[in-house]
């Protein structure tokens, strides 16, 4: 519990760390809030300026940290000034997107990557070995950008089946059907999810096998099958449970994406989600936004930093001797 | 072999979408109202608070909700009323010292909430605009209007402080008249952080749905005023992420317009039976402009301060492949800071030759010698300097290499310098920059070219970033603006364009076309070359040619 605690005040320090770090930096990076319409040949320079103090975004950075923690502690992420709506408005209609679209793909990718990995692991040096780790490595070394761009052409520009982009249809009637609803909804979400899941089952696949692989040839797994354990039972409880731990790490650092999302996969697929939010912010700096973004992402890597130590430590009993300190369990 | 024969497809596009424009809906279009319009867009309106709107996404979702007191015709004439129709205002009387025009309203009009439209509301309007507070671009074009006053409910009269020609331009479209029973109260320096910047109301032929921002700006045809309804139930605005995509959008059949088609994308337009090509003229010019001062030292630049040195670097630029490099046959040569489409253009003012031997020469006679490297130097420094582009254009990239090389066969050394959209603007704001390839978009005015190119415009904060003064051609410019014979004022403007062109302070390079992806159930009219949008009210799809979504309009999820 003790640990706990420490992991959590650790975990304030570095959101604060890394909010202040963005707040500065992106002020000092070239650049300007107000430099939409630049050949709109009446908007001057003198009223950008007036509109950059209308936002608070006038004196120097220490006077705006003043009052950026000011709202902060008030509860106000600030306004954006590309959309013109509170940064925390913006946030809360952008985060149910992401979340959606990732947590399908993790849940998705995490299941299909396992139970590939666990089939690899038991044939392994086969041929169906062999070919699940060739296609794998070709889905690892696969650029998101590049994928999805192939999938949007494919689904939606020859096909046809699927639409270009975005979370909904516009057009969709408030009287439509749940039925219906839920046809669109899931018609968005099948390219990006599908482009997800193939990026995230390759490795998660080959990790999987790396660890089972790694457990099957261990003492005690020896010692169960000697004991007359049934060779399916060896697998699942000795060998695979323990071998969850090196995915369940790679689950924690895939947590943040629930928050962050994949901006590439955002952006190509027109997804209204944080991840395409956050590279829309930084291409307009939109400061306040970027800063609510990153603070927003940095509080779920903390998170699923956590998250994932506690879990290691339920699913892999060994990683509690290894936080012996000084004789004190520190779980 | 496609690309070509699409290419010269081209004009014969434009002429049958001019003739479109000037056909009138048919009756039976009228009687059976209806309908869904889906436009793809690759940006959103920043906000609908038309006075301090800077996105052109915003403005043409407000010139369809709000009203101007009366339209510029599609001649865009800004001299007097000639051309002018009837909007908000149903007619208007000059005094007779012209200092003076009284607007009488539309006595049916109401507010989007059934509020009648007044003409305190315009006096309000103004008062808005003109404030201080507000910060608007738009208040500049209004400094010639002394007051507007309100004769009677139905009536506002606004004072000149002189005569102008496009004195009625300035009081009839400058502004979009507001509601002041809403807008009263509220504090003029946050205006844009407002609810009603969000969910405006205007008295417009459409009305707000709903803004969904980074997503859908929905608006429905309004039927509560007294003006003629418009033929389109709905006009929906899709935002996508890129360019790319919102043209996909159309071609798939997922919306129906696209505004920005590029070069490379015509042809994929003319081969789509789907989709009809809109090809027109705008008011937008893009040049390469030489800063004056040395943004280092604030003193005369060291190579633009030169005249010689400009027209030297003018006739070296061979500005038809450039020209043909960024925007292939989507685009004229400009002339100078004017397009053809503007009443005061002079389409045959002659320019600077493409001439590269006489550039050379130019270069000699001013002092600046080849060296060994073939670079040209002059009292020991290089003819050098950096072409500023933003990254995200790449017809701007593209053209910033095209100057490198050319410059460099008369002994210039030339480094582009690209940065993103955001850094690349500060850079013009503070005018640290030696040149760079710019563009102004313009509106009907004829008084774009003062904010972007007399010595008042030079001063700290104003848009003549390349610091350009010449005194006579801010006499010319103003002489050109001040008088009321169209004859006059167009002399002005010529000797004012020959001026500033042989001054050369900047290479003006092309006038590009709109090339607008539209689907061919829809019949267009009324487009002009400052908004495509301006006849939305009266496009139409015959009964036959509807699908699902032109079904009539219920309200969106």
């Amino acid at each position: 519990m003790r640990a706990l605690i420490r992991q959590i005040g650790h975990g304030i320090v570095v959101v604060a760390i890394v909010a202040t770090a963005t707040f500065v930096l992106v002020r000092v990076a070239p650049g300007d809030p107000f430099a939409g319409a630049l050949d709109n040949a009446h908007l001057t320079p003198a009223i950008r300026e007036q509109y950059r103090a209308a936002y608070g975004l006038d004196g120097n950075i220490a006077t705006q940290y003043v009052r950026w923690i000011s709202s902060l502690l008030h509860g106000d992420l600030g306004w954006s000034v590309s959309t013109n709506r509170p940064v925390a408005r913006i946030i809360a209609d952008a985060l149910p997107n992401t979340l959606l679209l990732m947590g399908f793909s993790l849940t998705l990718a995490f299941a299909a990557g396992m139970a590939l990995g666990a089939f690899q692991a038991a044939r392994q040096n086969r041929a169906a070995d062999h070919a699940i780790g060739f296609v794998t490595l070709f889905g690892t070394a696969l650029p998101d950008f590049w994928l999805a761009m192939v999938l949007l052409l494919a689904g939606a520009s020859w096909l046809r089946i699927f639409p270009v982009g975005g979370a909904a249809d516009p057009l969709l009637p408030l009287a439509a059907s749940f039925g219906t609803v839920m046809r669109d909804r899931l018609l968005h979400l099948a390219l990006p999810v599908l482009t997800l899941v193939i990026l995230i089952t390759a490795p998660v696949a080959r990790q999987q096998r790396a660890a089972l692989l790694d457990r099957l040839g261990a003492d005690w797994v020896r010692t169960a099958t000697a004991k007359g354990v049934a060779p399916r039972a060896v697998f699942r409880r000795h060998a695979w449970r323990t071998a969850l731990g090196p995915v369940v790490t790679l689950g924690g650092l895939a947590l943040p994406a629930l928050v962050g999302g994949s901006v590439f996969v955002e952006n190509v697929f027109g997804w209204p989600g944080m991840g395409a939010l956050a590279a829309g912010a930084i291409a307009t700096r939109d400061y306040h936004l970027v800063v609510g973004c990153v603070l927003v992402g940095a509080v779920m890597v903390v998170v699923g930093s956590i998250i994932a130590d506690q879990l290691t430590q339920r699913l892999d009993p060994r990683t509690l001797q290894l936080d012996h300190d000084d004789g004190r369990v520190t779980t | 072999m496609p690309r070509l024969r699409a290419l010269l497809l081209i004009p014969l596009l434009t002429i049958s979408a001019c003739r479109a424009a000037k056909d009138a809906p048919p009756a039976a279009a009228k009687d059976s109202p209806g309908g869904t319009i889906v436009v793809s867009t690759a940006g959103g309106p920043d906000n609908l608070m038309p006075p301090i709107t800077v996105q052109n996404a915003g403005t043409q979702v407000e010139d369809l909700i709000f009203q101007h007191l009366a339209n510029v015709g599609p001649a865009l004439n800004t001299v007097g009323d000639e051309g002018f129709t009837p909007d908000l205002a149903t007619r208007w009387d000059w005094a007779a010292d012209s200092l003076s025009i009284a607007f009488h309203l539309d006595p049916d009009a109401r507010w989007h909430d059934g509020e009648r439209v007044r003409a305190a509301d315009v006096a309000f309007t103004f008062a808005l605009y003109t404030d201080a507070k507000t910060g608007s671009a738009a208040a500049a074009q209004l400094a010639n209007i002394d007051s507007v006053t309100v004769r009677d409910s139905a009536t506002a009269v606004f004072w000149f402080k002189k005569r102008a020609p496009d004195q009625f331009f300035q009081a009839a479209m400058q502004m979009q008249i507001l509601p002041e029973h809403l807008l009263r109260a509220l504090d003029r320096t946050t205006l844009a952080s407002s609810t009603f910047a969000s969910q405006p109301i205007g008295s417009g032929p459409f009305r707000l749905v709903r803004w969904e921002s980074g997503k859908t700006v929905e608006l429905a045809v309004d039927t509560t005023g007294g003006r003629r309804r418009a033929i389109l139930d709905r006009v929906i605005f899709t935002q996508a992420p890129d360019p790319v995509t919102a043209f996909t959008r159309v071609a798939t059949g997922e919306a129906d317009l696209y505004e920005a088609v590029r070069p490379d994308k015509v042809a994929e337009v003319l081969k789509n039976p789907q989709l009809r090509l809109i090809i027109a003229p705008t008011l937008n010019y893009t040049f390469l402009s030489l800063n004056l001062v040395d943004p280092a030292t604030g003193k005369p630049h060291p190579v633009f301060s030169d005249r010689a040195v400009r027209r030297a670097l003018t006739m070296a630029t061979d500005r038809r492949s450039i020209v043909a490099n960024m925007y292939d046959s989507l685009a004229v040569q400009a002339r100078g800071p004017f397009t053809s489409a503007q009443a005061s253009a002079d389409t045959t003012l002659a320019v600077l030759p493409y001439a590269v031997d006489s550039a050379n020469k130019l270069l000699d006679a001013a002092g600046w010698v080849r060296g060994a490297d073939s670079l040209r130097r002059k009292n020991g420094r290089l003819l050098t300097f950096a072409i500023a582009v933003p990254s995200s254009s790449v017809a701007r990239m593209r053209a910033a290499v095209l100057f490198q090389e050319q410059f460099r066969r008369v002994g210039a050394d030339v480094k582009v310098e690209s940065s993103d959209n955001s850094a690349f603007g500060a850079r013009m704001s503070a005018r640290r920059y030696d040149a760079t390839i710019g563009s102004w978009a313009q509106d009907a005015g004829p008084a774009n070219a003062r904010d972007a190119w007399t010595t008042a415009a030079a001063a700290k904060g104003l848009n003549n970033f390349g610091a350009y003064r010449s005194a006579a051609f801010d006499a010319e410019l103003d002489s050109a603006l001040t008088m009321m014979s169209a004859v006059e004022s167009h002399r002005h403007f010529t000797h004012a364009w020959k001026i500033i062109t042989d001054d050369a302070p900047a290479i003006w390079l092309a006038e590009p076309k709109l090339a607008m992806a539209i689907n061919s159930r829809f019949v267009t009219t009324g487009m002009r070359s400052d908004s495509w949008w301006a006849g939305l009210p009266k496009w139409y799809i015959p009964a036959d040619k509807r699908i699902a979504r032109d079904a009539p309009a219920t309200l969106a999820r």
